[in-house]
């Protein structure tokens, strides 16, 4: 089947794409396209291979098996499809947080609020096997609600193993499948809450910062490190100091750049990450585990690139060491490797991130909706799927929500494709903004930019604000146009369980049993007073979906679900 | 020279594929997978993957018992291409050509009254059930080839 898509938005991206076929090098999107079609059941969440007697699948054309081998129906292997992708979601977070924690009890970090940070490793430990400390960091009728409802945790560990046994078999009700879902969900809010405060309480309150992104930021006069996925801050603390002695840039892709005090240069976006490597310009990177593509080994060793694989088992270091020890290895790399040609386009954007509550005053935007000087609230997240051109959608949204006056919220890796095409960036604000929207913001300060980039813990408190303070059903939506990760599912579910319409591409694996759509539509609906849009198109575009949103924020169309739970 | 579906039992991974796509581009109204597992009647796909691995459509035999048997010209043969076809508009659910189909290919659709069945996709040009294999176990070929390799 023939499949023509653009690849990417980004020029610094396509500038190497002619250089990659004719070195027959395997890029994400090669790969994608011979991956098609991909398995229809899977994708619609019809499919289960949870013990040895299957895999099974539910087969929508044909009356003979549409059971399970254990007698599964396509409702609940769609709700348990959700479940497992909620759950490996939550455990992204709950990695962070319990990485984090562990690394402080170790007391090698002297924190910079000392007192706090105790406290706060007091909560985590508690947050293992209770959920009442965290109580307090969540406004009372949220808490009242999600306790009636059962989804607020009881404690992560116990929680957990519950719900991981309900992929288990047994007689479960779709809608108590849903509410296992939802609690794990909620770990990790919870979980991300906690990171929040520790994060804060080592490093101390930051304000918004300059970020350099794409291409451009490499250095070819001298050695590039490169950070890929999520690593602990306290290691990437380590390794810039270390960095900043021996004259090393070090690089961020797909981690948070910045770092009290320092803010990493930004190289590519998730999307694009095997692009970086084709510069010659990289001498060493250092690999986690989240958000990295195992193809980077492939591509790393065509250009000669030392990997450094940070979370081995075999690795019992101290962070101090082992933050040497990357640096060392990054040196020795570039003295290998300075004689070989390095190829970087001078293509760069600069970005002003990390707002809080304390820049956007809620209150502000609020009284902004109500004068009608802007027209609604738009929180663009998710980091990029290869089954849109990159970027397209994000910027397309961000671009018609701006012109007409919607206030754009980014966080984590939308900010970073959004800042490669110049939206977080204060000086050019005059080209994609309304004049509306334009006031408000030079309001807010010269240095807030179109689209506003908080942190994801800080956008909580930001959203709780705004709920607290502002009137029910208020013009807040959160779109997520290229999704990918399963974090990414957990963050959706959160935002509808905040009472926020939320607006999630491509479909999530429940679209193959009506009754399971309906059953979660109904759920967010009733209970959180929030819409759940699962697309049934495919082939929407781009524009298309998002004057959907726009008519909707604006009061002009239902959320395009009304009498349909599930379009 | 007429072309033949080959199946190739040892590439065939019993995944159901081609059931599905078959059903979503050839049965459904609407032609979008997510759409077409809601339809009703449920579209009834023409390839069959059944027990073994094997994906099974109508071979469009030379001597065809199911044009024999129909009583009113529905089932024919498009005589440039030879694929056997059902001109839905003049079927009249008798069902003799599902009885007298010797690998039971032929569905009986109650909701729609006729019967249903592979053409090979003769109005796309390829077979779908071909192009989504994700092995090839599917494939399109010429009749003398397929001869030549069997013998």
């Amino acid at each position: 089947m023939e499949f023509i898509q653009k690849k990417s938005m980004d020029r610094a991206v396509e500038y190497f794409l002619p250089k990659a076929f004719e070195m027959e090098l395997s890029l994400i999107w090669d790969r994608y396209e011979g991956q098609l079609p991909e398995c229809g059941f899977c994708e619609t969440g019809l499919s289960c291979r949870d013990c040895l007697q299957g895999p099974c699948i539910s087969h929508p054309f044909r009356n003979s098996n549409k059971l399970g081998v254990c007698g599964k129906d396509k409702d609940t292997l769609a709700i348990q499809s959700l479940l497992r992708l909620v759950l490996k979601g939550s455990m992204v977070y709950l990695d962070r947080l319990s990485e984090l924690a562990k690394e402080m009890e170790s007391k090698q970090w002297r924190p910079k609020n000392k007192t706090r940070t105790d406290q706060n490793l007091k909560e985590v430990q508690s947050f293992f096997y209770d959920g009442s400390l965290i109580k307090k960091e969540f406004p009372r009728n949220f808490i009242r609600q999600w306790e009636e409802l059962r989804i607020f945790p009881e404690g992560m560990v116990r929680d957990l193993f519950r719900a991981s046994q309900k992929l288990e078999g047994g007689l479960t009700e779709i809608e108590d499948l849903l509410l296992w879902t939802f609690r794990s969900a909620m770990l990790a809010l919870l979980s991300q809450r906690l990171y929040g405060n520790l994060k804060k309480s080592i490093f101390g309150e930051w304000g918004p910062a300059k970020v350099k992104v794409n291409l451009g930021v490499l250095d070819s006069s001298r050695p590039n490190l490169l950070l890929y996925g999520y690593l602990s801050p306290l290691l990437k603390q380590k390794i810039a100091q270390e960095a900043q002695k021996e004259a090393i840039q070090v690089l961020g892709v797909c981690t948070d750049p910045l770092i009290p005090p320092f803010t990493l240069p930004v190289v590519t976006t998730y999307g694009s990450q095997e692009i970086p490597l084709m510069t010659g310009a990289v001498d060493l990177i250092v690999a986690a585990d989240q958000g990295v593509y195992p193809s980077l080994k492939e591509v790393a060793k065509e250009y000669e690139v030392p990997i450094f694989y940070l979370n081995g088992l075999k690795r019992n270091n101290g962070l101090r060491h082992l933050a040497k020890e990357i640096i060392d290895q990054t040196k020795k790399s570039y003295e290998f490797r300075k004689r070989l040609p390095r190829d970087i386009p001078q293509i760069k954007e600069s970005a002003m991130m990390r707002f809080s509550k304390e820049e956007i005053d809620p209150k502000r935007i609020l009284k902004a909706l109500d004068g009608g000087e802007i027209r609604g609230v738009a929180l663009l997240c998710g980091s990029g799927n290869v089954k849109f051109s990159q970027d397209h959608e994000m910027t397309t949204f961000a671009r018609e929500f701006l012109k007409n006056d919607i206030l754009c919220i980014s966080t984590g890796e939308s900010s970073m494709a959004l800042a490669k095409y110049g939206f977080l960036n204060p000086d050019s604000k005059g080209d994609f903004c309304g004049q509306g929207l334009m006031s408000l913001l030079k309001g807010l300060g010269e240095q807030v930019p179109s689209v506003i980039d908080f942190e994801e813990a800080e956008l909580i408190d930001f959203i709780l604000e705004m709920v607290r303070i502002g009137k029910k059903g208020h013009s807040m939506v959160a779109c997520y146009p290229e999704a990918n990760h399963s974090s990414e599912v957990v963050e959706a579910l959160r935002m509808a369980a905040l009472g926020i319409n939320t607006y999630f591409w491509p479909a999530l694996p429940i679209t193959g049993s009506q009754r399971a759509m309906e059953e979660i539509s109904k759920f967010c609906k009733e209970k959180f007073g929030s819409n759940l849009y699962i697309p049934l198109e495919k082939k929407m575009e781009a524009r298309a979906k998002a004057a959907m949103v726009f008519k909707a924020l604006t009061g002009q169309e239902g959320y395009g679900i009304s009498g349909q739970p599930w379009r | 020279m007429v072309k033949i579906l080959m199946v190739d039992k040892r590439r065939c991974t019993g995944c159901h594929q081609c059931e599905l796509w078959c059903g979503t581009e050839i049965a459904s109204v609407s032609k979008e997978l997510y759409q077409a597992i809601h339809e009703n009647p449920q579209p009834v796909a023409r390839v069959f993957v059944e027990g073994k691995n094997f994906a099974l459509q109508c071979r469009h035999c030379e001597e065809a018992p199911c044009i024999e048997a129909c009583p009113n010209g529905t089932m024919r043969r498009d005589p440039e291409t030879g694929l056997v076809f059902v001109y839905e508009p003049t079927c009249i659910a008798c069902w003799m050509c599902v009885m007298a189909c010797p690998f039971g290919v032929i569905t009986p659709s109650s909701s729609l009254k006729v019967a249903i069945k592979c053409d090979r996709c003769r109005n796309m040009g390829y077979p779908i059930c071909g192009e989504v294999c994700p092995t090839q176990a599917i494939r399109l070929e010429e009749r003398k080839d397929y001869r030549a390799k069997a013998f």
